[in-house]
């Protein structure tokens, strides 16, 4: 019972946060683009329910559109992940211990020694900053990740005795990954991506508070707090709301992804039986 | 068990070998000319081959790579084109701020997510365990730079325990210098501590469902000792993997909280080589982070064979 | 006052019955065999008089250990009790050892946590306790690990430590189901000597008639939580009563009717065929190791005929298997099936596969989950030139279903929604779908419950007469195979070493080892053989 619980909190702050970002398009309190200073650093009131930040902007309206960059940049490298590491698991698994198997593998290793902060730094510091080289940071760092999920849960099902049925009514590795192990690996990717989607909202947020993110005047979570760093001792309000945007948002998607486990993981429900 | 430390020795060598090419590659073959990038638009071409020349751009890319990598092996990280100063003697300054803060926070999450985690698992489904978990979750939810923010907003200014930031040096002795690490270690370690926690727990819930386990309990073992003698080494493999991995993401952490306390570590220097295009730094400094990454994995693989005893065999 | 008594025994867990009143007790010295089949609650039974069953579950009657009412005790009594008056030893020596700790500390755990002794003392103990149980010191060092031992060898460290304190009491649950026969021969005398030398009481619990007929003093049989049968060894044997039991005893020696309409022309030729694995390199640069795994393996197989392969694990048999189905290529000799090879390189020759099909051990791991039962059983049309489409696939799948008793309508169903014989079923309808001449059966019942296997062996027979189908048998179970096979061979380290009517074997053995598996057999009673 707890595990729907986890997926319904989980789900609820998910979607209100989604929301928020898809609504920022059509409408939002204030426009965020719109600089006035005589409204500048208000603490939260009626008219403004999340206060102002120092050029007199709406915090709520910025945390709206923030919330679509943090989402964007979170799906796109969770897009590259999986796009790119399901396949190269489930070809290493397909050729375990052949030279490709070696290859991919160490190539994961590889990416596993750059924690996405030092790609974001390398990419940056050649390309300049920007939300794009953002994704692509944390993409890249997601492909590994992706790729031995897949490989090692595709190991043991290579071992299944209808992989050895389907072998032997003539299929060949590739047919075979797609219609035996594929199947039996999506509620894995359905969880792991959950995850890695919430520590993607993390890493934008790290990236763009350095100044190695989003660049403005598109307004991002991370930056937020970045800009309050000066200010936020006396006027707390800058710092704490978008803070807890992000915790809220990776909260609602971790949650999510634990309910997830339990509603998919047959293991954990066979165990309730 | 030599085999397999040298099995090891073996792939930590090639992983270097090839992150220095990757590196090499990316940041002097891929922007085209350093020199360029480097001085901007405006640059006069005397200086521009005044440039080349210091960073040694006119050899082979072969060359090149050499003397970069032969360079690093002998304690020569080049010459930072701002600072004009030697880059091995700006990290050797700095290091010491950023190494003792990953190693702080990492003995801080360890020694929080043991004892947390094993409590957790032993009082399964209890409130106790509940309440762990719920705790947890939010530690892994929450931004460590926006952490060490609220920190620093009710220690530091509030409290005025801590001071908000800066570095006492450790000339001002061992104390001084570990007080002014605390506030950023603890932002550093809370969310590992909370992820290792959960995976603690749920290792061990693992093994703890395992059959070695039942058969302690017929030998006449108590819940307890069987989780103490049997279940807690063997929960310990999958752990170790993620004290691994967080080494890795303490050092990248590292660099972001420097940046909240105004630590001058080497996150803040590569911030300001970025700003400044210095990309010797930005080269040499990667290199040494990607290093200790290694090396840590490396010295993790290590454990593993200590703590079981398949996979000494195996090369 | 006997050793163990239970009375009146209920047994719930989360208020889901699983024992219902059950009764038994055994003396000191004696042999009390406990048989059923899966789901019966014999090893609830087990876990009741050790009290170490699973969350939720509650328990009312009295099991009476030795004078102690071990449902009321608390928890700190019953850890002095087990290992100390009561020992016990699982099914499955695998994982029944803590894996990174060496054999010597685990026995002399036993003797540590009941007395305080040094520990060089204990060590001592364990020493003695290993010895006991056939583990001489020249072989097996106390600094031995447990994935260094085969699984006979586990699982007689799992028995010293159950004996190092020569408790009282034994339970065994199923001590033996995972080894091979010639092993389980061996731990059974194990378990009887130390029955004898000790004077403990022995709980064996099983599934095999046949091993506690040997055995056993007292033999009780339950089926669904509740006691059907008792009665002394092997008198029982003869006053027998309940259906059940009846249908038990005869279903353990199940002689499906069939007919031996043999052709001449061999339809599958097997000639020297040598199979190697590499091994990994000992050193970096050094020359690669071969493992043999089949060795020189030349036989044939008639059409119509039913030809068993009998061999204990590690003996080849499933590497020969695969090498037969065209999965690998083999390192010398060839195999033909109708006068043409099998293996055709990384393209398989469909023409020469579609005559063949296989059946495997596993009814839970045979089948995709995710894949409802008309496509799993019409997956074999992939090996067609034209494969049927539409409503002649769906008519195919209706008639392969029906023909091993299942209906039409199962072909909309997902797999989890069927029995362990009912998934065999299943496999067989898969088998049988692009009318092979040949159905490859590799331990194909050996999961199953003896009474369902009984089924099933009769199931195949018949399709054997209607379809004039080919069997190759391959099992380590030397009483269904004497059964069901017209000739037989038996392997060893990648060799056949021996091959004849089956009758012949098992009446005359000539090969030494032959004449040591068919010996290692547990059997019946001759009363009820004839």
């Amino acid at each position: 019972m707890r595990a729907s619980r986890n997926l319904w909190l989980g789900g609820l702050l998910t979607a209100v946060f989604s929301l928020a970002a898809v609504i920022s398009f059509a409408w939002v309190p204030y426009d965020v683009t719109k600089l006035d200073i005589g409204a500048k650093l208000l603490s939260p009131s009626w008219a403004h329910p999340l206060g102002t930040d120092h050029f007199g902007r709406d915090i709520l309206s910025m945390i709206m559109v923030g919330a679509r960059t943090s989402i964007a940049v979170a799906i796109v490298a969770v897009g590259i992940g999986i796009v790119l590491g399901v396949p190269l698991g489930l070809a290493a698994a397909a050729r375990k211990g052949s030279l490709m198997d070696e290859v991919i593998m160490r190539g994961n290793d590889l990416i596993f020694a750059f924690p996405s902060l030092l790609i974001a730094i390398m990419i940056t510091a050649v390309f300049g900053a920007s939300a794009v080289n953002a994704i692509i940071a944390i993409g890249i760092f997601n492909i590994p990740v992706f790729a031995r999920l897949v490989r090692g849960a595709a190991l043991s099902l290579w071992t299944r005795d209808y992989v050895l049925a389907a072998r032997v009514s003539g299929k060949g590795p590739v047919r075979i990954s797609a219609e035996h192990i594929l199947p039996n690996v999506t509620n894995l990717l359905i969880v792991q991506g959950t995850i890695q989607f919430s520590l993607g909202i993390l890493a934008e947020a790290a990236l763009s508070y350095v100044g190695l993110g989003a660049q403005p005047p598109l307004p991002s979570w991370g930056r937020m707090l970045a800009d309050a760093q000066t200010m936020f001792s006396f006027k707390p309000h800058l710092a704490i709301f978008p803070g807890l945007a992000i915790l809220l948002t990776v909260l609602g998607l971790n949650l999510m992804g634990d309910g997830l486990r339990d509603l998919l993981d047959p293991r954990l429900r066979r165990a309730q039986r | 068990m030599l085999r397999f430390v040298l099995g090891r020795l073996v792939s930590l060598t090639l992983s270097l070998f090839v992150a220095s090419v990757v590196i090499f590659l990316f940041v002097e073959v891929v922007p085209g000319d350093p020199a360029a990038y480097m001085l901007g638009l405006n640059a006069q071409e005397d200086t521009l081959a005044a440039l080349r020349e210091q960073l040694g751009l006119n050899g082979t890319l072969l060359e090149r790579y050499w003397s970069w990598v032969s360079g690093m092996l002998t304690g020569d990280f080049g010459t930072s084109y701002t600072y004009r100063t030697p880059v091995a003697e700006m990290v050797a300054d700095r290091m010491w701020i950023s190494l003792p803060l990953a190693l702080y926070a990492l003995a801080l999450s360890t020694l929080i997510a043991f004892p947390v985690g094993i409590w957790a698992a032993s009082k399964r489904g209890s409130a106790v365990d509940t309440g762990i978990m719920g705790l947890t979750q939010l530690g892994v939810a929450i931004p460590n730079f926006w952490f060490a923010m609220l920190m620093v907003l009710i220690f530091a200014i509030n409290l005025r325990w801590f001071s908000a930031g800066g570095f006492a040096g450790w000339d001002a002795g061992f104390w001084p210098a570990m007080k002014s690490l605390t506030l950023p270690a603890i932002a550093l370690a809370l969310p590992q501590a909370s992820i290792l926690a959960r995976v603690m727990r749920s290792s061990l819930l693992d093994t703890l469902g395992e059959d070695y386990i039942r058969t302690a309990r017929a030998k006449g073992l108590t819940r307890a000792q069987a989780l103490w003698r049997h279940a807690l080494r063997n929960a310990l493999i999958p752990v170790l993997t993620i004290i691994g991995l967080q080494f890795s993401f303490l050092i990248a952490g590292g660099i972001i909280i420097e940046n909240v306390f105004y630590l001058p570590g080497l996150g803040r220097m590569i911030f300001q080589s970025i700003a400044a295009r210095d990309l010797i730094v930005v080269e040499s400094v990667v290199m040494l982070l990607v290093f200790a990454v290694i090396l840590v994995n490396f010295a993790v693989d290590i454990a593993y064979a200590v703590v079981d005893p398949r996979l000494r065999v195996r090369a | 006052m006997s050793l163990l008594e239970i009375e009146g025994l209920d047994l719930a867990i989360h208020g889901t019955p699983i024992l219902k009143d059950v009764s038994m007790q055994l003396e000191a010295g004696r042999i009390l065999g406990i048989i059923g089949e899966s789901g019966s609650g014999k090893s609830m039974t087990a876990l009741a008089v050790m009290q170490l069953l699973p969350e939720g579950a509650t328990a009312r009657g009295t099991v009476r250990l030795n004078g102690h009412d071990m449902l009321a005790l608390p928890e700190a009594k019953l850890c002095a009790l087990r290992g100390n008056e009561v020992g016990m030893v699982f099914q499955e020596p695998m994982t029944a050892l803590n894996p990174i700790q060496p054999i010597g500390r685990q026995v002399a755990e036993t003797i540590l946590v009941h007395e305080s002794v040094s520990r060089r003392e204990a060590m001592a103990r364990a020493r003695e306790a290993l010895n006991r149980c056939e583990l001489p010191e020249e072989r097996f060092p106390m600094s031995r690990y447990p994935h260094e031992l085969s699984g006979g060898q586990r699982q007689r460290v799992v028995i010293a430590m159950a004996i190092a304190l020569r408790p009282k009491l034994l339970i065994a649950d199923e001590p033996t189901t995972a080894l091979d026969v010639t092993t389980q021969a061996e731990v059974l005398r194990l378990l009887k000597r130390l029955v004898q030398e000790d004077g403990m009481g022995l709980m064996l619990i099983t599934h095999d008639l046949a091993v506690v007929s040997d055995m056993a003093d007292e033999i009780v049989i339950m089926r669904e939580g509740e006691i059907v049968e008792a009665g002394p060894c092997p008198g029982i044997f003869s006053t027998m009563s309940h259906p059940y039991s009846l249908g038990l005893l005869e279903a353990s020696d199940h002689q499906p009717e069939r007919s031996a309409a043999t052709a001449e022309a061999p339809l599958l030729e097997v000639r020297e065929v040598i199979r190697d694995y590499p091994l990994p390199r000992r050193a970096l640069w050094g020359e690669r190791d071969h493992f043999r795994a089949v060795d020189g393996v030349s036989f044939e197989i008639r059409r119509g005929e039913s030809l068993g392969l009998v061999g204990e694990s590690g003996c080849g048999k499933s590497t020969l298997t695969r090498a037969i189905l065209g999965l690998e290529a083999v390192q010398g000799g060839e195999i033909l099936l109708g006068g043409a090879p099998v293996f055709s390189g990384k393209r398989p020759n469909r023409a020469v596969r579609r005559k063949m099909h296989v059946v495997f051990q596993d009814p839970y791991g045979s089948f995709n989950p995710r894949w409802k039962v008309g496509p799993l059983v019409a997956e074999p049309f992939h090996l067609m030139d034209t494969p049927p489409y539409g409503e002649a696939r769906d008519a195919a799948i209706s008639e392969a279903l029906e023909s091993v008793g299942l209906s039409a309508e199962d072909a909309e169903k997902y797999i989890h929604e069927f029995s362990g014989g009912q998934r065999q079923r299943i496999a067989i309808a898969r088998a049988l779908i692009i009318k092979p001449e040949l159905i490859i059966l590799d331990e194909a019942v050996s999961a199953l419950d003896v009474s369902i296997r009984a089924q099933i062996l009769d199931l195949l027979a018949d399709l054997g007469k209607r379809f004039g189908l080919t069997f190759l048998f391959i099992s380590h179970d030397l009483s269904v195979v004497r059964n069901v096979t017209d000739r037989c061979m038996v392997m060893k380290s990648g060799r056949i070493v021996e091959e004849g009517e089956t009758a012949e074997i098992f009446e005359a053995p000539q090969h030494d080892y032959t004449k040591e598996l068919i010996a290692a057999v547990p059997q019946l009673p001759e009363a009820r053989r004839a």
